[in-house]
């Protein structure tokens, strides 16, 4: 890889991490820990891989730490919603886990 | 009031006392578990095992979590199932009654009748106790010997390694996990192990457990080479813990007969989870599964059913992921056997030089210094991929194959190899996706 490629792929993963959120695919969750065991900030990360739902935690440093570490792929970074408009009336709650469960 | 019994507490167990939960809030609910562990993440355990995570990590709901779901635990044996009082037998002597009984019980790591196999240091990998078991042999033990093809023995493999042992990796043919990974996806599993210093010895079996004082001390192939070890770790498959219930004179074939509703032969009796051989009416078969996410699923829609929702269960696509060495690995569909080479017109296999950002999904994974996608390509749809190392595509192949996705326009591109692959199935996926939105096609689906 040469330098320049290196720092396009370095502007890319910052604006990834700083617009981004952390979002599981269930369907791959094996519910291991890995990554709340290495959440640096204590979040329950596998909780919300189990229900499905994004990392909409105010906490989350957005630092990448679960979504490299997981063993089976089931975390990644999407756009948050939050940019895009301006509507924070959105569910910040979880879900029961029962519904969530339905998305599995 | 009307009484769920749950025989286990692995992911099959606990989904259906939530789904029972959801529908029947007054019902009264009790797990019946033989495991003092009670739930906690038998995938995990690699992990554990490796020192990736601390053992408090293995556990996915807290005390609360259970009490919220009003759920009675009882650690103890179930013995013996009644079908016609409605009663189970527990192994301290008391009886339960039931309206609704699941059989969640699993299944259990295959034995072997190697002599030698009954002596101190020989171990499997099953359970959490298991894994205390072997930590505490690999602390006072220097060589291991793993015997098995598959991803259980890896993770011995692994986690012996991790821990500091030599390790001796006996493999039955002549490459890793054959049925599934073609030539070059296994030698890049096997180069990478041998980097970590582990001694893969080809076409070779265990002939026989060499001990001292009842402890192991070696092990003897069948081509006669002696070698030296103080561990042997046995992971050569598992079966379905299936005892109960066939004891109860329920239908059973490799595992407890269920049908899509996961009803076993008594209408008022269940199965989900490694125990159930489960029929799917769409394909006409019965399927033994023994992943996950399927139990999960599986157990969930029991779980429905016992609280009077009906509700069908489709195996769909198949669809795991593993890692391997180190390399997150995805496979989806079919990858290999005579009926399904019969639906391939090429193979078509690239690495990931050209890979890019997917339009909705941008993944900042560990860098993976493997990479690799090979995806079978059918007349009209992809019929199964493996992706190995970086994932970004894998959600846009997983959607390409479980929907059935038409590719013809595309299939011309995908097997000339003037093309990247990975590029023509991104920039496919990035003209596509919008018709699909950001629809959960994964957990709706399979």
């Amino acid at each position: 890889m040469n330098i320049k490629n290196w720092f396009s792929t370095e502007i890319t993963r910052r604006q990834v991490t700083v617009e981004g959120q952390v979002v599981p695919e269930a369907l791959r969750c094996v519910q291991c820990g890995v990554c709340s065991y290495h959440c640096p900030v204590g979040i329950d990360v596998r909780r919300h891989a189990w229900l499905g739902e994004p990392i909409k935690d105010s906490h989350c440093l957005t630092c990448g730490e679960c979504v490299a570490r997981c063993p089976r792929g089931v975390l990644r970074f999407e756009k948050s919603q939050l940019f895009m408009n301006t509507d924070f009336s959105g569910d910040k709650t979880l879900k029961s886990a029962p519904e969530a469960a339905e998305n599995v | 009031m009307f009484k769920y019994l749950i025989i286990g507490a692995g992911a099959a167990g606990v989904s259906a006392i939530e789904s029972i939960r959801s529908l029947d809030p007054t019902g009264e609910i009790t797990q019946v578990c033989d495991e003092s562990a009670g739930y906690y993440s038998r995938p995990g355990l690699a992990y554990f095992l490796t020192g990736e995570i601390s053992e408090d990590s293995l556990y996915p709901f807290q005390n609360n979590d259970f009490d919220r779901l009003k759920v009675q635990q009882i650690r103890t044996q179930a013995k013996r199932i009644i079908p016609l009082e409605h009663r189970v037998e527990l192994s301290n002597g008391n009886y339960l009654t039931y309206n609704r009984l699941l059989i969640a019980t699993g299944a259990k790591a295959s034995s072997t009748k190697v002599p030698g196999i009954e002596l101190e240091g020989v171990i499997k990998l099953d359970s959490l106790e298991d894994v205390h078991r072997i930590l505490k042999h690999a602390k006072r033990r220097r060589t291991a010997v793993i015997v098995g093809g598959g991803i259980t023995a890896l993770e011995l493999v692994e986690g012996f390694r991790a821990r500091g042992l030599t390790v001796h990796y006996f493999l039955r043919g002549d490459r890793y996990w054959s049925n599934v990974l073609d030539e070059t996806e296994s030698h890049i599993v096997e180069h990478k192990l041998k980097e970590e210093g582990i001694q893969i010895h080809y076409q070779t079996e265990l002939a026989e457990i060499i001990g001292k004082h009842g402890r192991v001390c070696g092990v003897l192939t069948t081509d006669g080479k002696m070698i030296n070890c103080d561990i042997v770790g046995i992971a050569i498959g598992i079966q379905p813990k299936k005892g109960l219930g066939e004891a109860a004179g329920l239908k059973t074939e490799r595992g407890i007969s269920v049908n899509e509703y996961l009803n076993t032969s008594d209408p008022d009796i269940f199965a989900a989870g490694d125990v159930a051989e489960v029929y799917d009416p769409t394909i006409g078969k019965a399927i033994l599964d023994s992943l996950w996410g399927p139990a999960r699923r599986q157990g969930y829609i029991a779980g429905l059913n016992m609280a009077g929702k009906k509700a069908a269960y489709y195996k769909g696509i198949p669809f795991n992921v593993t890692r391997l060495a180190g390399l997150t690995t995805t496979i989806i569909g079919a990858l290999g056997g005579r009926d399904v080479d019969a639906d391939v017109v090429g193979i078509v296999r690239g690495d990931s030089e050209g890979w890019r950002q997917m339009p909705d999904a941008i993944v900042t994974q560990a860098n993976f210094d493997v990479n690799r996608l090979r995806v079978l390509v059918g007349e009209t749809h992809l019929v199964g991929a493996l992706l190995m190392g970086d994932q970004t595509l894998s959600r846009a192949i997983h959607h390409l194959i479980v929907d059935q996705i038409d590719i013809s326009s595309i299939r011309e591109k995908l097997v000339n190899p003037g093309h990247l692959i990975t590029d023509v199935i991104a920039d496919y996926w990035a003209e596509i996706a919008p018709n699909y939105g950001r629809k959960e096609y994964a957990a709706v689906k399979s």
